[in-house]
């Protein structure tokens, strides 16, 4: 039941190397020896999982691959908007990656399909303490590990869940919600981080404060309260579906998605995501939620270009999206 | 009183802000107050961190200046200030005292818990930095003990527990 509810878990963690400046403060030979020490501890680390990670070369890459990493998540907007003197190093199965010179020197990032906190902090918790074997972290007593930005002192850690809330989102209560949540420590927002909209209702709940709470507590906190809202989500389901003018939203939505010829990245994912109501609550049988959680993933405009692999104008993508779509559903 | 962004709903939300001396005051509906952020106390802090950073830091700034550098990255605390960046590690000792109210600020707290770092122990390629710490607390213990300092020795004592349940 979680999983209808929860998209994915993803955890992350801030280190800085204690003899070098914060990133913005450090020059070209400074990074790239950072860079380099990185990617030693790593190789060298004594674990079966550290020798498997790539590097990712951002020399040859196009703007619409950068950002097709961003729309996946796998990087922040921030990394791509200048790659210089930057580095990724890059696990798949689980999805591991490790942003070097971005905001801090390292930023180490778990994301996994479903409901997994425990696991997928178990995992970034490992990489770390390889790292921190072979590495200089900056880190005080009282103050933990150092970061560039004091909002993430202490653990530097952000757990965070993604969600799919449409029934709450259609009851009215998610500004209620999210007023609530901020004084639990908790932020929630929409699908592209900060002040976006929360398109196709996907929202990104995480921890807010790192400093005097341990990981374990943050992400048990993060736990109830995910909880509690895939509860009051199914608990809104039930009675939407009720309706016969939700469900004829719902089965209206799959018919313009299974044969529409043209369709915008906006229109697509608000359907698909009550075509994903529809799976959830028993109305659609013969299409999965990873099917449409694929779906999502593989409309955003960059990540469209780059599996077709040239660039398109915007009525071109929403040509091939709806193409997309129609042959993935029918 | 209708919104004063979009001009067409019953506004309910009356947001104050400073913002670097800056007083505005709006009234807004609920659906425009949440898209500018203001449903959300802590994601609009972080969006507009370093503008608060720098109000934050407005308010204890010394009356006389102390044109005190990092000794590691040059910068000064009005550099943080004003960039709402810290410069490096050793920019927090060095501003311990400055920066320490703002962080009360964003966390609430000042005192880190949860899982610490290996770091600032010497360690040879041969000899992971984990097993060196545990011996250098233990001898420190041991000379605390001889020393009478049982004080010294039960902090010891726990942060050798403490690790060596890590390792475990």
């Amino acid at each position: 039941m979680d999983n209808n509810v929860v998209i994915s878990t993803r955890v992350r963690l801030a280190r800085n190397l204690k003899n070098y400046p914060f990133p913005y403060k450090l020059n070209e030979k400074g990074r790239a020896e950072v860079n380099e020490k990185v990617k030693d501890a790593l190789k060298n680390g004594n674990s079966a999982i550290a020798k498997d990670f790539q590097y990712i070369n951002f020399d040859n890459m196009t703007d619409s691959m950068k950002v097709s990493l961003v729309e996946k998540h796998l990087v922040s907007p921030e990394f791509i908007s200048n790659t210089k003197g930057r580095a990724l190093l890059m696990l798949n199965n689980p999805t591991v990656g490790l942003m070097l010179n971005e905001e801090d020197h390292i930023r180490l990032q778990v994301i996994e399909k479903g409901f997994c906190l425990d696991r997928v902090y178990d995992l970034a918790d490992k990489i770390d303490t390889l790292l921190d074997e072979r590495l200089n972290f900056a880190f005080d007593e009282k103050l933990g590990y150092l970061t560039q930005c004091p909002t993430n002192l202490g653990t530097g850690m952000r757990a965070s869940v993604m969600l799919h809330l449409p029934a709450l989102k259609q009851s009215g209560a998610m500004s209620m919600i999210a007023s609530n949540l901020s004084k639990l420590g908790i932020t929630i927002r929409g699908l592209y981080g900060e002040g976006s909209a929360s398109e196709g209702a996907i929202y990104q709940l995480s921890n807010q404060v790192s400093l005097g709470i341990s990981e374990k507590s943050a992400i048990q906190n993060l736990k109830n309260i995910t909880e509690q809202l895939v509860n009051q989500e199914v608990m809104q389901r039930e009675r939407l579906v009720k309706s016969i003018d939700a469900r004829d939203k719902i089965m209206r939505s799959l018919g313009i998605l299974k044969t529409a010829l043209t369709i915008s990245h906006k229109e697509a994912v608000g359907l698909l995501s009550n075509v994903r109501l529809g799976i959830c609550s028993g109305l659609i049988k013969d299409i999965t939620i990873d099917k449409i959680n694929e779906i999502i993933t593989e409309i955003q405009p960059a990540t469209l270009m780059v599996t077709v692999g040239k660039p398109m104008s915007p009525k071109e993508r929403d040509i091939c999206r709806a193409d997309y779509i129609r042959e993935a559903l029918n | 009183m209708k919104c004063q962004k979009c001009g067409k709903d019953h506004a309910n939300t009356h947001v104050k802000t400073i913002i670097n001396g800056d007083y505005k005051e709006y009234v807004l509906c609920a659906d425009c107050a949440k898209e500018m952020g203001y449903g959300n106390i802590f994601g609009n802090m972080q969006q507009e961190f370093s503008n608060m950073l720098g109000s934050f830091f407005g308010n204890t700034l010394p009356a006389v200046s102390q044109a005190t550098h990092c000794p590691s990255c040059g910068s000064t605390y009005y550099d943080i200030a004003d960039s709402g960046k810290v410069g490096c590690a050793d920019c927090y000792s060095t501003f311990y005292d400055l920066l320490l109210p703002s962080i009360r600020r964003m966390h609430g707290n000042t005192t880190h818990c949860g899982k610490k770092s290996v770091a600032g122990i010497e360690y040879t390629e041969t000899q992971p930095k984990k097993v060196s710490k545990l011996e250098n607390l233990k001898a420190e213990l041991d000379k605390a003990v001889k020393a009478q300092n049982f004080e010294e020795a039960a902090k010891l004592r726990d942060e050798i527990k403490e690790l060596e349940k890590n390792n475990g």
